[in-house]
This record gives structure tokens, sequence and C-alpha cells, in this order.
């Protein structure tokens, strides 16, 4: 109780302080009184040699406080009655800086789980992966291709930097033996996966190296999911042999929750990973000699020995690509090299810039929100003269009255940074819940501790920021001067004029940025909507196919079953065509190989000849809706027994035919045991995995004339995986049931997985540029909002100011038109300046985007002009209101104001 | 604080002047103000007022104690007493002071040749 004890004592001392200095007065008066002065003046002299009461007293009473904390108090609450005193700037500001911190919040938020926080893997920063680079020059369509297996073994031996080293790849499975058949997403893994990866089953164990061997590649590691929702999560589950692709498989192993390396969103497009995966069963890579034109599959992943840096993994990737080059064949030079990453940013990859991207745009919407608060303080702080000359004359020290506006920008701040906080939260539940999947992590963002503190930092640094802006209008010169005019007037000071016009300047100017970044990705979005994708995606539905080898071994098993599949669908009624192709529509790229032309004269078959290869049926390019530009597609008559066809994309005609007729010329696999076909038709590109990919050669073959299993099952057996195509009559999503009973009519241990409408995959594709245009588009929106205010603001303010100039202007003859068009003039003027300063920033920055546009350039000259008459049309509609003020002003009450 | 150096004419010396005088005797603020104008013959124009925030900074640190009391021209003033740990600040106060004015007096003094 000390301290109620200490304020007892202190009142007291207080009491005692103020008497005795009215005693002081007292006798001094009483004794120039005594000597003979009038009384009048004996107390005016006492009171100038004794000094200011008020302060001294005050000054006395500090003695006894925690005077900082004390005053702090006292000026908080001084700053809250005034701040409850005009609800309407209060809430306008608040809100203002609600939305642009919790705008930052969100924002920083997603960075902070993508970017920044601790990855589930132990010693994370060691595991990386050596991505095989494409060969320079030559256009995949991906900055990352699958490694050869003969690469990876080379690397495997070789290598002395990394600890362990695996390779993995996708694989799907049917899981059959129980009840319904069940479509599994899952890895083939090397033994070294897990080592690499660092992450310990939470039962039983992983692969053994013999495990890891052709032909004993019989175990299984299941998802924690899989195992609670297939196995009961079920503790005696190891040992027990589970029906994959109607072969036996022991489960070995169960991992921990939430381990579903690799997710799709984390890794390289060229992988076409799922985003969960469900088992892992040993990869066995067969280790014999190199067999020409094998495909390429792998991807790698590694942990590297302690002390080895990414950079010296990096060098030893580089040393063994060049000793490698003479071991394979001449046309895999440049194909060996890599880029050593690490799985911090694989897994902020492409997301990071993104999210920077938007980073940016919030620190300029902050920015704004501040320039305008700062305004908004400005304006009152003049009007809130006479309560600091009356302050000042009581002796406030001029550092006081500069700390008591701080106070109260610095409650604004919080009211700004708690109400952010509640804003921030809605924008990241926004975000989690119709931001786009591909972003990896997202579900984790939320507001932990590091968000928190960053929202405060961004609460501190925009107090600071526009704290200080209404300090200009209670300089003391300012004050003095406004005391000379007798606080008739409180006329503006030039300075708080000038700062006052630089901030809506610096407003209109940041607005035109955020607009105009906003624009070029809405024209970016646009434009992808007007991609001809090479396919119709309405009333499509697509879905997998798989066949077991073990059931379905050859072509004289698969054929028949996708024909007789296919012809069950196709009857159904409502179905208009029906086809199969190793990938649908948008549904990732076919296997890349490379290709010979006999009769072509080929100079360089690194740069030449490659291709996607796609096995499809023929239905297929009338159920994707890919329209035929020349020839014809594949008949029913093009079979096993046929002259073997092929069609091409029309990217691959221009490639490798250039000006030529490619129609009747001969195209095969670059391995010689798959034949040559003859080209009969030509079709259009198809965008495989993003409408804003450059289109890549790509050659079709009939499904009735390939080698079964097809290319991309040679090397590792595994589930001969089609996609359906069926293009409906009426609406697709309802057909899904009775294409389901087609297919199991043919064989009901066959699993349709994936049922997806052609549109939803094309929306999916979509929902990342989507996101970023709304994302900045409500930035804009807000933006232009603030610089719609400020204008707004600093034009009325004007008008209030000249309200008898203009009364003046008006008796002495000046028509309402002239005084609106000066008001606007004057308005359109700072408008003018911000949009200049604007232009020339946003030049600038929106290079920095130029990899988020699509079919325009980052100076669109489109977007740049209407964005300028946008903002010049929003500016004069703000000032249209207090122009048509000013233009009703009266003039004999404007003067009489005077 | 720009406006304390005029009132003060360097920190502490009030303090010291206000210890000094009650050294003598105890007084009231009134009287302390008096002799300290008079003793600097009027040299020191202090303000008066800022006699009250060093008494209650001198209070605090307990280097004098005050009582309400009768003066000798019958008003009820609050009259200050030295302690003996403000004596003995006096002291070193007096003393470093002492040193430094010698300091100065040495540096502004002409130069012997």
């Amino acid at each position: 109780m000390s301290w109620l004890r200490g304020l007892i004592f202190r009142r007291r001392m207080y009491g005692d302080l103020s008497e005795e200095i009215r005693e002081h007065l007292a006798e001094k008066i009483e004794e120039l009184v005594a000597e003979g002065m009038p009384r009048k003046v004996a107390e005016a002299k006492a009171r100038k040699e004794f000094g200011n009461v008020t302060l001294l007293e005050e000054r006395g009473r500090e003695v006894w406080q925690w005077p900082r904390l004390e005053t702090f108090i006292m000026d908080v609450r001084y700053a809250l009655r005034m701040l409850r005193k005009s609800p309407g700037f209060t809430a306008i500001a608040v809100l203002t800086l609600a939305l642009g911190i919790g705008a930052s919040t969100a924002v920083f938020s997603l960075v902070n789980a993508v970017l920044l926080k601790p990855l589930p893997y132990p010693q994370a920063d060691r595991i990386v992966f050596p991505w095989n680079l494409p060969p320079r020059g030559v256009n995949v369509g991906f900055d990352i291709v699958p490694t050869a297996r003969a690469a990876y073994l080379y690397f495997e031996q070789q290598s002395k930097t990394f600890a362990s080293l695996g390779a993995f790849q996708s694989d799907s499975f049917n899981l059959t033996g129980s009840s319904e058949p069940l479509h599994l997403d899952g890895l083939d893994a090397s033994a070294g996966f897990f080592p690499s990866l660092g992450v310990a089953p939470i039962l039983g164990r992983t692969f053994t190296d013999a495990e890891d061997r052709p032909g004993n590649e019989h175990e299984v590691v299941l998802s924690y999911s899989l195992w609670h929702s297939q196995f009961g999560a079920d503790p005696g589950i190891l040992g027990r042999a589970i029906e994959l692709n109607g072969l036996p498989y022991t489960v070995i192993g169960v991992m921990p929750r939430g381990f579903a390396f690799p997710r799709a969103n984390e890794m390289p497009a060229a992988f076409s990973f799922p985003s969960q995966i469900q088992v892992w069963v040993p990869l066995a890579l067969y280790r014999g000699p190199f067999i020409p034109a094998e495909p390429s599959s792998l991807a790698v992943v590694g942990r590297l020995k302690p002390g080895v840096t990414l950079a010296q993994a990096q060098d030893e990737m580089d040393i063994m690509a060049k000793n490698a080059e003479g071991l394979f064949p001449p046309n895999w030079k440049g194909s060996l090299n890599s880029k050593v990453t690490s799985l911090a940013s694989q897994i902020a990859g492409g997301t990071g810039r993104p999210l920077l991207l938007t980073l940016g745009a919030v620190a300029v919407l902050l920015l704004l929100a501040c320039a305008n608060v700062a305004g908004l303080l400005i304006t009152r702080s003049l009007g809130r003269r006479r309560e600091f000359i009356l302050r000042a004359a009581l002796g406030a020290d001029h550092s006081r009255l500069i700390r008591q506006l701080l106070t109260e920008s610095c409650l604004l701040a919080s009211a700004g940074g708690i109400g952010g906080l509640a804003v921030g939260e809605g924008g990241i539940y926004f975000a989690r819940n119709f931001g786009p999947a591909g972003i990896p992590r997202l579900g984790e963002a939320g507001l932990d501790i590091r968000v928190l503190a960053f929202t405060f930092g961004v609460m501190v640094i925009a107090a600071l920021i526009f704290g200080f802006a209404p300090a200009i209008g209670v300089t003391r010169e300012s004050l003095a001067e406004s005391l000379k005019e007798g606080g008739q007037r409180s006329g503006t000071s030039l300075a708080a004029r000038q700062m006052r016009n630089a901030l809506l300047i610096s407003q209109m100017a940041l607005a035109l940025v955020l607009v105009v970044a906003a624009g070029l990705l809405a024209r970016t979005f646009y434009r992808l909507l007007q991609v001809d994708p090479g396919f119709r995606a309405d009333h499509v539905l697509t879905f997998q196919l798989s066949l077991p080898p073990a059931k379905y071994p050859d072509r004289a098993h698969i054929v028949p079953a996708y024909e007789a599949v296919l012809q069950r669908i196709e009857s159904l009624p409502g179905v208009r065509s029906t086809g199969i192709a190793e990938a649908s529509p948008m549904g990732g790229p076919t296997d890349e190989t490379g290709i010979r032309m006999p009769g072509q004269a080929v100079e360089d078959q690194v740069r030449k000849g490659v291709a996607y290869y796609t096995v499809t049926s023929s239905g297929y390019f009338a159920a994707a809706g890919t329209p035929i530009l020349r020839g014809r597609g594949f008949l029913d008559t093009d079979t096993a027994n046929s002259l073997p066809v092929a069609v091409i994309s029309e990217s691959m005609a221009k490639r490798y035919w250039p000006g030529g007729d490619p129609l009747g010329k001969q195209v095969g696999p670059g391995a010689l045991k798959y034949p040559v076909a003859t080209i009969i038709g030509i079709v259009a590109d198809t965008k495989r995995l993003s409408l804003r990919e450059e289109p890549f050669p790509e050659m079709y073959v009939p499904e009735t004339q390939t080698v079964w299993p097809s290319l991309r099952t040679t090397l590792w057996p595994s589930l001969q995986t089609m996609e359906v195509v069926v293009r409906t009559v009426t609406a697709s999503a309802t057909m899904t049931a009775s294409v389901q009973d087609a297919v199991h009519a043919v064989d009901p241990d066959l699993p349709v997985a994936g049922v997806k409408l052609l549109s939803t995959i094309v929306a999916e594709s979509m929902t990342e540029p989507r996101f970023s245009m709304l994302l900045l588009a409500g930035f804009a929106a807000l933006a232009l909002a603030l610089a719609a205010i400020g204008m707004y603001g600093v034009v009325s303010y004007g008008v209030a100011q000249r309200i008898q100039e203009i009364g003046i202007r008006m008796a002495l003859g000046a028509q309402r038109g002239s005084v609106f068009q000066m008001i606007l003039g004057q308005g359109a003027r700072l408008a003018a300046f911000g949009i200049g300063i604007g232009l020339a920033a946003a030049f600038t920055v929106t290079r920095l985007m130029r990899s988020f546009l699509y079919g325009i350039r980052a100076t669109d000259p489109l977007t740049f002009v209407s964005v300028v008459i946008l903002l010049m049309l929003v500016a004069l509609a703000a000032c249209y209101i207090p122009a048509r003020r000013a233009m009703k002003v009266d003039p004999m009450v404007a003067l009489r104001y005077e | 604080m720009a406006k304390d150096d005029h009132r003060d004419l360097f920190p502490g010396a009030l303090e010291m002047m206000v210890l000094r005088s009650l050294k003598r005797q105890p007084m009231h603020g009134y009287a302390l103000v008096q002799l300290i104008k008079r003793s600097s013959n009027n040299l020191l124009q202090v303000e008066e007022g800022s006699l009250y925030p060093a008494l209650q900074r001198l209070l605090k640190e307990g280097l004098v104690t005050a009582g309400w009391g009768i003066s000798s021209t019958n008003r009820r003033v609050r009259i200050y007493k030295l302690t003996p740990a403000g004596a003995k600040h006096l002291q070193r106060e007096v003393s470093s002071f002492e040193r430094m004015l010698e300091g100065i007096t040495r540096v502004l003094a002409p130069e012997e040749s």
C-alpha cells in the first residue's frame, strides 16, 4: 500500500506547495505596499518577479512524480477527450489506419507462413534439390526438367558433398482386395529419400538399400491419413500385406501426421506431383546400362554433409556434369547441368515473388493511408489553433504541445493497429479460404507472435510518419502569427499549406502506382481469358482411368479395355464424344522425348529433336475440342495393322518444318523400337499446364498403334493411367454417375479417379492470377478512395479559407462559373502534379512486375492512359462538391463574416 | 529546456545557494529569495518562483526538511531546515565548485611571461 501512502503524501505536498507560493506572493505584495507602492502595481510587480505561477507549481509537483509517465497519462486523457470531441475525424482516421495496417498484417502473415516460418524437417537448411536444367537455349516450357536415370546413378556414385541422395517420382496405385477399389497417389522413392529429408516414421521403418532393388520392391510406407482412413489407425499394421495394382506389398512403416512430401505446390511444375501423397514404395531403379532415348522422370533430393555449403554442392554438380559428358550420347550435351536449390527457396519458390509484389503493394497502400491521416491531422491542427494559442499563453511549452499532438497520433495509431488486427484476421481468413491452393503452407498463415510484432512495428512507424505532421501547425512562428491575427481568422501558415499539398500530391502519386499495377494485372488476366487454349473447356468431364499391369499387361489386354470403356461411355445418352489421352488439356505435360524425323536434315539434335509424346484415341480431339488445322485426326480405321500415323501440333510443324509441309512426312520417338509414323494431321497447340505457357512441340499417336505398355511405363512397370475426356450435350457434372457405371460395367475393379470438369481445371489454373489481380484491385480501389478523401479534404478546407476572398471576387463581379473553375482548376493542378510524379514512379515500379504480366508490356500505354484519365476524373469529382460550395457563396454573407 | 538556462547559472547552482543559506539558519522561501538576492548584490536575477521547484527537489532528496511555522512578520510560513545529509552534500558541492572555479580562473588568467 506504499503507493497509496505516497499518493496521499503527495496530495499534501502539492497543497503545501500552492499555499506556500500564495503566501510568498502575499508577503511580497505586502512588503511592496508597505514601501508605498499602490496595491495594483505591487501585485503586478510581484507576479512578474515570481514568474509563471502555474508552470512553476507544475515544475514543483513534477519533482514528486514520475514526471514522464504522469504527464503521459495526462496527455492520453486529454487526447482521448479531444478525439471523442470529433468523432467523424477520429472514425475516418482510425478506419483508414485500420485498413492500411490490417492489409499489411494480412499480407505479412502470408509472407511469414510461406517464407519465414521454419520448415518441419530437421536441419532443413541442409536439404537441397539438385534440379536438372533444360539445355540452354531450348524452350521446353519449364525452368526445371526431370533428371535422367543414368545421370542420377552417376551423381549418386560420384558425389562427395551429400550425406545422402534420393531419387523419387510420382506414381499412382489401385488399392484393391478390401472393399471399393481405391485410387491412391503415391511416390516411388529410393532408399536415400527418407534419410535425405530426415523424417522418421512414427511406426516401423523406411526402405533399406536391399529393398530398393528391382524385384524386391514390395514394401510400402503409408501416410498417416491413409493409415487412419483405410486401416483404422491399426497399430498392428506393420507386416500386413496390402494389394496395390494387383500385387502384394508389405506395410513396413507409417509416416507422421502432416508428412506428405512432395506436395505439388512445393515442387517444380514439370514433375506434376499430386497434392497429397498417400503411399511410398521403393523406386528400385534399374541399375543396368544406359538405354537410348529413355525418358527422364526423376526428381532428386539430397542432404548436404555437415559444413558443406550450397555453393560447394553446386560446384561439385557442375564438375560432375562436365566429367559426365563423355559418358553419355552426344545429344545429351548440355542437358546434365543442375541448379542446386535449397528446400526453403524451393518451397517459397514461385510464390515468393507474387507475395513480395503484394507486400510492396500493401506498403504503398499503408504509406498512402499515413499520408491521408497526416493530411487530416494537419487540417485539424489548423482548426485547433485557438486551443494551442491558449495553452501556449498559459505556459505550455512548445515541446509540450508537440508531445500532446504526438500522443494523439499514437492513440490514433493504436486504435488503428487494433482495428488493423481485426481487419488482418479477416484478410487471413479470406486468403486461407479463397486464396490459390498453389500457395504452399497457406494454411499455416495466422496471427502469431511474429505477425503481431510486425503489426506493432508498422503501427509505430505509421505513428511516426503521420504523427509529426500536425506539429507543423503549431510552430512558434505560426502561433505567434495567429496571435497577431487576433484569432479572428485562423489563417493557414504557408508551411502547413505546402506540407498538405505535398501530402496530397504524394497520395495521388501512390494511388496512381497502385492503380496502374492493378490495371496491368487486370489486363493480363483478361488477356489470359482470351488466349486460345487449344481446347474448349465447356461441357467436358475428365477423369483418370488406371489399368493395373497385373491384369492388363500388354496391348492385347489394354487396348480392348480402353476401347470397351470408350464405347460404353459414347453410347450413353447426352454424350457427344469421348476419348482418352495420357494427359487431358491443362492436366500437365506428357513425357518429353527425343524424336527422329527421317528425311529431315537435323543439324542439332539437342535444339531440334524434342517433343511431348502423347498417346490418344480417335475421339480425343473432338472430345477436347482441339481444332484440326490441316489433314485429319485419328480414325477407327487407324488400327495396329494399318499404316502407323501421327498427328502433330502447330508449333511442332512450325519448328521442325518451317516453310515446308509436314503432312506425309515421317516422325517417331528417338528410341528405335518405336516405329516412325506418317504425319496425317496438324492440330492446334494445347495448353498443358497454364494458359500463360509458350507452346511446345507435341506429337500424338493413336493408342491402337503405340507400343504397350506405353513409353511412360516402359522402364518402371507401374499403373497404366490414361485421362478420359467426355464431351457432353448437357451439364457435364450430372454425368458422373453414369460414366462411373459405364467403367464398372467393363471391370468393377477399376477406380474412377479425379473426376473433374475441364472448366474447373482451367478456372483452378487461374486462381493465382485472379487472386493477385483481385487483391491488387482491392488495394487500388482503397487507394483511390483515400486519395479522393484527401483531395476533398484539402479543397474544401481551401474553400473555407477563401470564403471572404471569393465573396470579394463575386462582389467585384466575378461570375459563379469562373469561381467554380478556379476551385476545380486548383484541385486539378495538384492532381496533375501527383499524376506526373506517380507516372514516373509507375514506369520504374511496373518494370519489376514484368514476370507477372502476359500479353502486355509493363508500360502498356492503354493501361497508363486510362489510369491517368481515371485518376483525373476521381480528383475532379472530389473537388466538385467544394467547388459547388464555393460557387454558391453569397458575397453578402461572406463579407459580413469578416 | 532553453528557458531554464537564464534561470539557473549552471545546474545545481541555485540548490547550492539555497543549502548555503539554510546552513546559517532555517528560513522560509521568501526569506531565502531575499537573502540570495541581497548577498549576491542583486547580481543574480533569479526568477523568484524558480526557487520552489528547487526546494521540492532538495526535499525529495532529503537534503532539507520543511515544516509550517510562524515568521517574524507573523505569517504562516513553511520553514526549511538543513539536514545532516544536506550539510554533507553542501560541503561536497562547494569543494567541487571551488576546484572548478579555480580551474576556470587559471584558464582565464592573463598569460604570465
